[in-house]
């Protein structure tokens, strides 16, 4: 209750709202713009004017993207720029392709957005606020009229009309909170949408527009989950709202049918470009593009989006057929283009596999810095803060007990000695300095000496290896023993490494009882330090066992 | 005795240096690196080397490197190698040229002054000095040993500690025994190990860690 009461007098709270309101009319303008601006583009299409065209599009574009920024980050308290002007003098053309990329783009998204669903929400809020006041307001409109009708009841005497003051009362500050609330979304899409984003200054934009510290790749991917999500209830809640006043009024034609096909149709084209970010492989598998992938799924969302205006406006003529053959064909052509340059389309799987396989190292490397981290809190740092403590104690009562004292000073020692052999837990758990000195064979040897169980070792190296490469297999060696131990109670463990040609090939098989999840948190670390060497990892452990892991490494 | 130090950091080359000369070991030169180590040992001959396995200037094995050379340039230098990791991989790189005047100690031993400067007199008098983690490590790649198998908890404790190359007395200090009580441990040992009687304290630990460190 209190904190409803804070935010209810929090100017932020009023600032938000605000800026949720103003696409009640931006919307329309942001609309009309873009309208005229892409007919008038379309109209002079054949004619050199439409050069002239463009760019004068590009430049409205960006102009009401700074509005917008300026609105975000003036009300929302988000740090963006707004889309940026690329720079003259390295020639016309290349001027002209900045002016229409990226940030054209992706600013005409954020006002179609501001537009298609600013425009109902703005509705749907200025409606629940007048609504309330209307209600609060009741014993005015029951005495200077014969009367109304509120929700299907005939409201005609002052004392009927009281009662509904309180509904107002809960409604307006309720209808406020919803409005601020409804800010979310928007404040989520800005950053991203209006960042400045020239080819000359793409490196800054994260650090510009994000929230300081860069995202790691799963953080990224979690809160591009996150604002789906949002999007998506936002646009369940506008819809509910709009279908209950439709219930409570006359419920005659189903107009809300009309705010429903484009919520549908924003919402539809958000889930296919997160569900594309999700799954690059299979982007590529199917589509071979990120383009075209994109490209389907939009012109699939409009068709059926199309498909349901004709629906809605009472059938008829089977016009929506038209854009359908029209986007087939331009889908046709691309796919066909594709097909034409597969040399491009294996370098596009590679970059594909490259993100994929960078990313799953960032987020290995930054999950190992965090346990390293963790591990030198609560271990070295913790034991070095209990001896400074004994040796205090022992400087303090060295005068008049020195037998206590020297208690304290023996503790204060095994103190030393116990942060010692943490540490080189520790450092060994990072690097082994033996692996680096003695290479692969010496460090997987040290390695089989402190393990419980037997273990039987075969090596064939003609010499070195990349470091990299010797890291990565002495960590999977490593951990498959870790987990031959701790988890499939083994008793002997096999482990082959030699090096044919290029390639390094591991296998540690144990005789446990297996089961291990290869989807488990060691194993998948291991997986993306290997893929991020372009290795492969394969793990066989059936219940029952045994379990087999097999690496492969390139070392040319 | 005279000793020379060779190790990087300066507040560890310090303490050690402070912590020999407290008491009554005269340390004739303190160096940050292998070369100047070995300089150092061929112009003033000491008895011992104190190195550290880490030095610059790839700060990998450049110490156990120097330690070598300074052992193949003045022969009867007696060499100390402290670490803040120990491998056993190392004790054999060490070992190679004989267990007479080595010690491979972890940096930990030296906060038990008393047993450290023991080990330090012993390796300067000839003797063997090797961690009980390298020993410990030799032990678990033999475990399935079946003569080791055979002794009793109280024989593999003398065992370990003859391995690091104590003395009788030592033993029998350490495990708070009599020195017959540990003669007799030895003797059987050596017996269910059909090693060789000892005549002396080094001929035992050559003996020793060579069946410790036989191929399995």
């Amino acid at each position: 209750m209190g904190s409803t009461l804070r935010r209810l007098t929090a100017p932020v709270t009023y600032r938000r709202l605000g800026f949720v309101l103003s696409a009640f009319v931006l919307g329309h303008v942001w609309f009309v713009v873009l309208v005229v601006g892409w007919s008038v583009c379309a109209s002079v299409l054949v004619t050199p004017l439409v050069i002239p065209a463009l760019l004068g599009l590009g430049a409205v574009v960006r102009w009401c993207g700074r509005i917008e920024a300026a609105l975000a980050r003036g009300l929302l308290e988000v740090r963006v720029e707004g889309p940026s002007f690329p720079r003259w003098g390295r020639g016309f053309w290349r001027y002209m392709g900045a002016m229409l990329s990226g940030p054209f783009w992706r600013t005409q998204a954020y006002l179609l957005v501001r537009s298609f669903v600013g425009v109902p929400v703005a509705t749907a809020v200025l409606a629940l606020l007048a609504g309330s006041v209307g209600l609060i307001a009741a014993p005015a409109w029951a005495l200077t009229s014969s009367g109304a009708d509120v929700l299907g009841w005939h409201v005609h005497t002052l004392a009927q009309s009281l009662v509904f003051i309180p509904v107002g009362l809960l409604l307006l500050p309720a209808s406020i909170l919803l409005g601020a609330l409804l800010a979310r979304p928007f404040a989520a899409l800005a950053p991203s949408l209006l960042a400045a984003g020239t080819p000359e200054d793409t490196a800054t934009t994260g650090a510009v527009s994000g929230e300081g510290a860069p995202m790691s790749p799963s953080e990224r991917r979690q809160r591009r989950r996150n604002a789906l999500l949002t999007h998506g209830v936002a646009s369940s809640f506008v819809l509910a709202f709009l279908i209950a006043v439709w219930a409570l009024t006359s419920a005659g034609y189903f107009w809300p049918v009309w705010v429903l096909l484009p919520l549908a149709l924003a919402v539809a084209i958000h889930g296919w470009f997160v569900l594309l970010g999700e799954h690059p492989a299979w982007v590529r598998r199917v589509f071979r593009s990120r383009g075209l992938a994109g490209y389907t799924g939009v012109a699939v969302a409009v068709e059926l989006y199309l498909i349901g205006i004709w629906g809605a406006a009472g059938g008829g003529y089977f016009w929506p057929v038209w854009p359908l053959l029209l986007m087939a064909a331009a889908g046709g052509v691309w796919a066909a283009a594709m097909w034409l340059s597969r040399g491009e389309g294996e370098l596009t799987a590679r970059i594909d596999t490259l993100e994929t396989t960078r990313a799953g190292a960032i987020d290995e490397q930054e999950s190992e810095l965090r346990r390293i981290e963790r591990d030198l809190h609560d271990g070295a740092q913790a034991r070095l803060v209990a001896l400074g403590m004994s040796l205090g104690m022992a400087e303090h009562t060295l005068a008049e007990d020195p037998q206590r004292a020297g208690e304290l000073l023996a503790e204060a020692r095994v103190g030393a000695e116990q942060a010692l052999k943490e540490l080189r837990d520790l450092a060994r758990g990072i690097h082994p300095p033996v692996l680096s000195d003695r290479g692969l064979e010496a460090a997987i040897a040290a390695l089989v000496s402190s393990t419980p169980m037997p273990v039987t070792v075969s090596v064939s190296l003609p010499g070195r290896l990349p470091p990299v490469v010797e890291s990565a297999a002495y960590f999977v060696v490593a951990e498959s023993l870790a987990n031959a131990g701790k988890y499939a109670h083994a008793t002997r463990v096999r482990i082959h490494v030699r090096q044919s040609g290029e390639l390094l090939e591991l296998d540690v098989r144990d005789d446990g009882r297996g089961g291990a999840d290869p989807e488990g948190g060691g194993l998948t670390g291991l997986r993306r330090r290997v893929e991020a060497l372009d290795g492969r990892l394969a793990v066989s452990s059936p219940p029952g066992g045994p379990t087999t892991i097999h690496a492969e490494l390139p070392c040319g | 005795m005279r000793v020379v130090i060779a190790e990087d950091l300066a507040l560890l080359r310090d303490g050690l240096t402070r912590l020999l000369r407290d008491n009554g070991i005269e340390v004739i030169a303190a160096v940050r690196d292998g070369d100047s180590l070995i300089r150092e040992v061929v112009e003033h001959e000491p008895d011992l080397a104190v190195v550290d396995i880490r030095l610059p200037p790839e700060f990998r094995d450049e110490g156990l490197r120097a330690a070598l050379e300074v052992r193949k340039r003045v022969p009867g230098t007696a060499i100390l190698v402290v670490s803040q990791y120990v491998e056993e991989t190392y004790a054999g790189e060490l070992l190679a040229g004989g267990a007479e005047g080595v010690g491979y100690l972890l940096k930990d031993r030296i906060m038990h002054v008393a047993d450290f400067l023991e080990a330090v007199h012993r390796v300067a008098d000839g003797g063997t000095a090797l961690d009980p983690d390298v020993v410990a490590q030799l032990f678990r790649a033999r475990r399935e040993d079946a003569p080791l198998a055979r002794l009793t908890p109280r024989e593999r404790e003398v065992l370990a500690l003859m391995a690091e190359g104590r003395s009788n007395a030592g033993i029998a200090e350490q495990l708070v025994l009599t020195v017959g009580a540990v003669e007799k441990h030895v003797q059987s040992i050596m017996s269910k190990l059909e090693l060789p009687p000892a005549t002396n304290d080094h001929r035992r630990v050559l003996a020793v860690l060579a069946y410790l460190r036989q191929d399995v």
